[in-house]
C-alpha cells in the first residue's frame, strides 16, 4: 500500500472535476483526479448540447443562477488562455404565440435580475434578418448576445492537460467502489487498490448519489438520469443557423435546439426522456424521429439527409432542482458538488472557483505557485494543424514531416497531429481518444478513410499490436483477429 | 517568402481517372515538363489498389495489377507524378497551396487544373439506426482496407449491410479469409450491384441475403454484440412481429458512394445536385474557367472503364484549352507589337 497522502482527491473528471483540479494546480495543492472512465470527459460532459447560456433560466436567487452569469463569462478567457474554441454567437430563444411572448417576458425580466447584460426582444422582422432559414411561425425571440458554444470535451481536456502540466495526477479506469475515513485521512477504494487523501470532491456527476452513499451521507434529493439525443449535419449545412436557437421553454425542459458548433457543424436536439440506467447513452429511432420534427419546426428547410452522426447525453437532475455544492455536515474535508445539470458547463468556471473557495474554508493550506504554466504544456498549447496560421503551418511541416501527411481527409487531421496527441500529457492510447483531441474521424465519412491509420500510427507509436488497439475501452478492440 | 512553382497542367487525384487524363493531355500535345499529377497516398492508382479481386478492365485483372499499369505507362511516359502530397485548397487564380513530406507547405500556381479526386464511401450517419455505438462496427472500405493491406479480420461473425459492389465482394472475402459472414441485407428489394453478381459471391458461398430488411438496433456496450432485424412494410416501415435478434461480433456496412468534392466545393464551383459533383460543360469545365472535373469526383461511375474514357476525354478537353491559351497569348503579344 503506498504511503502517499494528497492533500485533494477530485473523483470524476468531468468538467467540474477538471475545472476544480484547474484552479487547484496554481496552488502548491498535492492533488489526484480519479476516473472511472479510460479518459477525461468520459460522462455528461462529452455529450451535451455545448451551449455557454447567458443566465435568464434559473430561477432569481438559486445557485443555478448566480453560478450560470458569473460562469459563463469566465468561459471566455479561459478558453483564450488554453487555446479551446469558444464562439460567443449569441442565442436566440423563439415564440411561435402570444403565450411564448409572455414566457418570453419572464425570461427578460428574471435574465435582468440574474444580472445578464444585453437581452432584448425582437420583432419578426429583426429575427429573421438574423436568422434568414428560421420558420415564419417563429414571431418573437429573445436575443441573449452574451450566449456562447464551446467545445465541452475540448475544454475539459485543456484543463486536464494544463492542471497535469502543473503537477496534479491523473488516475484513469479507477473506479471509487468504497470510502472509509480513518482519524486524518479519506481512504478511496477502487478493486483494492487505495488512494489516501485530506480533502475529498465528489464530482462524480451522475454517480455523485452513489459516493454519498459510500460515505454513508446520502444525498438530500434524488438523482433522475434523463436522456438527450442528438443528430450532428456535416459542415456543408453549417451555415444554416449561424446563433444557437431554442424555442419557448415548457415544463419538459428548456427543448430542442438548433445551433451551430464551433467546428462548424450544427447540433440538433436534445429531446428529454427519462432513463432506467444511468449508461444508457444508445439512440433510438424514436428518438431521431423526436428531434427531427423539433428540428424542422425551428428551421422547416434545414437538411436533415446531411446527419453525419447521432449520439446522447444523460443529464443527473436532481429532484431539488438546484445545484448542490457543500462540504457535507457530517463528514468535515469532504465536498459534494452533485446534482449539476444544465447549465453546469456555462457555469463550470465558477463551478470550480466556488468548490477552491470551500475547500479554503476547510482549511486546506492553499499558497500560490510561482512557477505556474498557463498553457496545456510546457511548449504552450498544442495547436492542431488547420488551426494553423500559414506561417505556424509551414514551420510545423519544416520541424517535422509528419506534420505533411494528411491521416483524416474530412477534418485536415495531419499524422503530426495524432503524434502530438498520444505524446500529450493525457496521452491519447485508442482510437475515440485520438479522434476526440484531433477531429480524426469526427467528419463527414466518420472514420471510413482513416480509421485504419490512426489504428497503425498508434500500434507504431505505442509499440503494441494493431489487434491491440482499442476503440475506446479495455474490451473494445477495433478488429478481430488475423486473416488465414 | 517562398517561390511559388508553376505547371501548365496540375491533375489532382491519380486514381483511373487522373492517370488517364495525364495520359491523354501528353498525346494531345501537351508536353511531359508541363504535366504534373498530385497524390495524397504513398502510391499511384487510387481506390484501385484496395481492390486486391478480380474483374477490372477488359482483361479482368485485378485492381492492384490495373493501378500498376497505369502507375507504369504514365511514369515511364516521363509525367512528373508526387504522391503523399495533399492539396490543402486551391484559389480562383488556380493558386494550389499543398504539403508533402519532401516539399513541405509549398504553393503551385497552375493554368488549368483537373479535379480528379474520386469519391468516398457514405458514413453509417445515413442509416440512422438505433442502439449504442460500440467498436466492431466499420465502413466496407476500413474492413478492406484491414483485410486486404493489413491481414486483419473485423470479427469472427460478421454481418454485411448493403448489396453494393463492394458490400458483395466483402461479404466474400471475409468468407475466404474464413470468416462467417452471417447474412447480407439491404432494405432495398432489390440487390443495388451492378457489376459483380450475387450468385458469385453470396449464393456460391451459401451467405443468406435478405432484402427488404433494416437492422433496427444494435446491441453492446464495448464491442457489438449482436444486431435486432426486421422486414418492412410497403412503405419502408419495420414490421413489429418480424423482428429478431442475431448474435454478431462486427458489422461492415456500405452505404454506397458520393464524389469528394471538398475542393470544388471550398472553391464555390456550381454543384449538381444530382449527382453531388460539380455542374461541368460539354467539354467537362467546371463553372470556373480552366478548372476541369472527371471521374468519380465528377459523377458515380460503376465501371473502372468508363472512369478511363472519361479521363481520356477530361485530357483532351484540357489540351484543347491550353492551347487555345496560349494561341491567346501570341495574339495579344501580336498585336502589341
Ligand atoms: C442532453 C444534455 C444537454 C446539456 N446541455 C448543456 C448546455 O448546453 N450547457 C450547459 O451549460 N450544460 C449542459 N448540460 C449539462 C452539462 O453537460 C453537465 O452539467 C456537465 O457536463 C456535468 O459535468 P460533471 O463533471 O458534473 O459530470 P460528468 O461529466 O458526468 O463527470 C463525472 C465523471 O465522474 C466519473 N465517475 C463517476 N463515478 C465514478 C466513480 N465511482 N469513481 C471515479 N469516477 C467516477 C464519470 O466517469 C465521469 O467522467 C447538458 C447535459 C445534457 C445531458
Ligand atoms: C458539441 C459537440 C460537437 C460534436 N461534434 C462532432 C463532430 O463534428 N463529429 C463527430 O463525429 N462527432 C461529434 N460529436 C459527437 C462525439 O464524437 C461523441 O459522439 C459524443 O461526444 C458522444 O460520445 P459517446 O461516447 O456517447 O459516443 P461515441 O463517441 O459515438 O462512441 C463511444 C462509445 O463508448 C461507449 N461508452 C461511453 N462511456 C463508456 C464507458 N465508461 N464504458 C464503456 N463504454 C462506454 C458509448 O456508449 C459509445 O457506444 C460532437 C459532440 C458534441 C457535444
Amino acid at each position: 500500500m503506498s504511503k502517499k497522502v494528497y492533500d485533494v482527491a477530485i473523483i470524476g473528471a468531468g468538467i467540474v472535476g477538471t475545472m476544480t483540479a484547474f484552479y487547484l494546480s496554481k496552488y502548491n495543492v498535492n492533488a489526484v483526479v480519479l476516473e472511472a472512465g479510460i479518459d477525461i470527459a468520459s460522462g455528461t460532459t462529452r455529450a451535451n448540447s455545448a451551449v455557454i447560456h447567458a443566465g435568464y433560466d434559473a430561477p432569481e436567487g438559486s445557485l443555478k443562477a448566480k453560478l450560470n452569469v458569473k460562469g459563463a463569462k469566465m468561459v471566455g478567457p479561459i478558453a483564450k488562455q488554453l487555446g479551446v474554441h469558444y464562439k460567443k454567437c449569441g442565442s436566440l430563444v423563439l415564440g411561435y404565440n402570444k403565450k411564448d411572448l409572455n414566457q418570453l417576458k419572464i425570461l427578460l425580466v428574471r435574465g435582468k435580475k440574474n444580472g445578464v447584460r444585453g437581452l432584448e426582444i425582437l420583432t419578426q422582422s429583426q429575427l429573421r434578418k438574423m436568422e434568414p432559414n428560421v420558420s415564419r411561425d417563429a414571431k418573437y425571440a429573445l436575443y441573449a448576445p452574451s450566449a456562447g458554444i464551446v467545445c465541452p470535451y475540448d475544454l475539459a481536456y485543456a484543463l486536464g492537460e494544463n492542471s497535469c502540466t502543473n503537477g496534479v495526477d491523473y488516475i484513469f479506469e479507477y473506479k471509487v467502489d468504497k470510502i472509509e475515513k480513518n482519524q486524518r485521512n479519506y481512504l478511496l477504494y477502487s478493486n483494492n487498490r487505495v488512494v489516501k487523501a485530506k480533502y475529498v470532491v465528489n464530482a462524480a456527476g451522475l454517480y455523485s448519489d452513489e459516493i454519498a452513499e459510500m460515505l454513508g451521507d446520502p444525498l438530500p434529493f434524488k438523482i433522475i438520469p434523463r436522456r438527450g439525443e442528438y443528430l450532428l449535419l456535416d459542415k456543408c449545412e453549417g451555415k444554416v443557423v449561424t446563433h444557437t436557437l431554442f424555442v419557448t421553454p415548457s415544463e419538459k425542459g428548456k427543448g430542442i435546439l438548433v445551433s451551430p458548433t464551433v467546428d462548424g457543424n450544427v447540433l440538433v436536439g436534445p429531446n428529454a426522456n427519462v432513463v432506467e440506467s444511468k449508461a444508457d447513452t444508445g439512440v433510438t429511432v424514436e428518438g431521431v424521429r423526436e428531434i427531427s420534427e423539433g428540428a424542422r419546426g425551428i428551421v422547416p428547410s434545414i437538411n436533415l439527409n446531411t446527419v453525419i452522426t447521432t449520439f446522447a447525453g444523460v443529464r443527473s437532475t436532481p429532484t431539488s432542482g438546484d445545484f448542490y455544492i457543500q462540504e457535507s455536515k457530517k463528514f468535515p474535508r469532504f465536498v459534494h458538488a452533485a446534482g449539476i445539470e444544465s447549465p453546469g458547463l456555462a457555469s463550470s468556471p465558477a463551478i470550480g472557483e466556488y468548490i477552491i473557495k470551500i475547500l479554503d474554508r476547510a482549511g486546506l493550506k492553499m499558497e500560490e505557485k510561482e512557477d505556474y504554466i498557463p498553457t496545456r504544456t510546457k511548449d504552450g498549447n498544442c495547436k492542431l494543424f488547420m488551426d494553423m496560421t500559414e506561417s505556424e503551418k509551414r514551420n510545423a511541416v519544416r520541424k517535422d514531416p509528419h506534420y505533411a501527411k494528411i491521416v483524416c481527409r474530412c477534418e485536415m487531421v495531419t499524422e503530426g497531429d495524432i503524434i502530438n496527441a498520444i505524446k500529450r500529457p493525457i496521452p491519447a492510447h485508442t482510437i475515440d481518444m485520438v479522434k476526440r483531441r484531433t477531429r480524426a474521424g469526427m467528419g463527414r465519412c466518420q472514420g471510413g478513410y482513416c480509421r485504419a491509420k490512426v489504428a497503425e500510427i498508434i500500434a507504431r507509436e505505442l509499440n503494441i499490436k494493431i489487434s491491440d488497439v482499442k476503440k475506446f475501452t479495455s474490451n473494445s478492440n477495433v478488429i478481430g483477429g488475423r486473416t488465414k | 517568402m517562398s517561390k511559388t512553382m508553376k505547371k501548365r497542367l496540375v491533375i489532382i487525384g491519380s486514381g483511373p481517372a487522373g492517370l488517364s487524363c495525364a495520359l491523354s493531355a501528353l498525346k494531345n500535345g501537351i508536353p511531359k515538363e508541363n504535366i504534373l499529377v498530385l497524390e495524397r497516398e504513398e502510391e499511384l492508382g487510387g481506390t484501385l489498389n484496395l481492390c486486391i479481386h478480380a474483374g477490372f478492365g477488359k482483361d479482368n485483372k485485378t485492381g492492384t495489377e490495373l493501378a500498376t499499369e497505369l502507375a507504369d505507362k504514365v511514369r515511364n511516359a516521363g509525367i512528373t507524378c508526387m504522391t503523399s502530397t495533399t492539396v490543402l485548397s486551391i484559389d480562383k487564380r488556380k493558386i494550389i497551396t499543398l504539403i508533402s513530406p519532401e516539399l513541405g507547405y509549398t504553393k503551385i500556381t497552375a493554368e488549368a487544373i483537373v479535379l480528379a479526386t474520386g469519391c468516398r464511401e457514405r458514413s453509417r450517419g445515413g442509416l440512422s439506426i438505433g442502439g449504442t455505438r460500440p467498436a466492431g462496427i466499420l465502413s466496407a472500405g476500413t474492413a478492406q482496407r484491414f483485410i486486404n493491406l493489413e491481414g486483419y479480420m473485423p470479427g469472427a461473425k460478421t454481418v454485411v449491410v448493403g448489396t453494393t459492389d463492394l458490400a458483395l465482394v466483402i461479404a466474400r472475402r471475409i468468407t475466404l479469409e474464413g470468416g462467417q459472414v452471417v447474412f447480407v441485407c439491404d432494405s432495398k428489394k432489390k440487390p443495388q450491384s451492378e457489376r459483380v453478381k450475387v450468385g458469385e459471391c453470396l449464393d456460391y458461398f451459401n451467405i443468406p441475403l435478405k432484402l427488404h430488411t433494416t437492422i433496427t438496433r444494435i446491441f453492446g456496450k464495448d464491442r457489438i454484440e449482436g444486431v435486432e432485424i426486421a422486414e418492412l412494410d410497403k412503405k419502408g416501415r419495420p414490421i413489429k412481429e418480424t423482428k429478431e435478434r442475431v448474435e454478431c461480433d462486427s458489422l461492415v456496412y456500405s452505404c454506397g458512394f458520393i464524389p469528394e468534392n471538398e475542393l470544388a466545393n471550398s472553391l464555390g464551383i456550381e454543384m449538381r445536385q444530382s449527382t453531388h459533383g460539380p455542374r461541368t460543360t460539354r467539354k467537362m469545365e467546371t463553372s470556373i474557367d480552366g478548372i476541369f472535373s472527371c471521374g468519380n469526383s465528377r459523377m458515380i461511375h460503376e465501371d473502372v472503364d468508363d472512369i478511363i474514357l472519361d479521363g481520356k476525354k477530361a485530357g483532351k478537353f484540357v489540351a484543347e484549352h491550353l492551347k487555345s491559351l496560349k494561341e491567346d497569348k501570341k495574339k495579344k503579344k501580336e498585336k502589341k507589337q
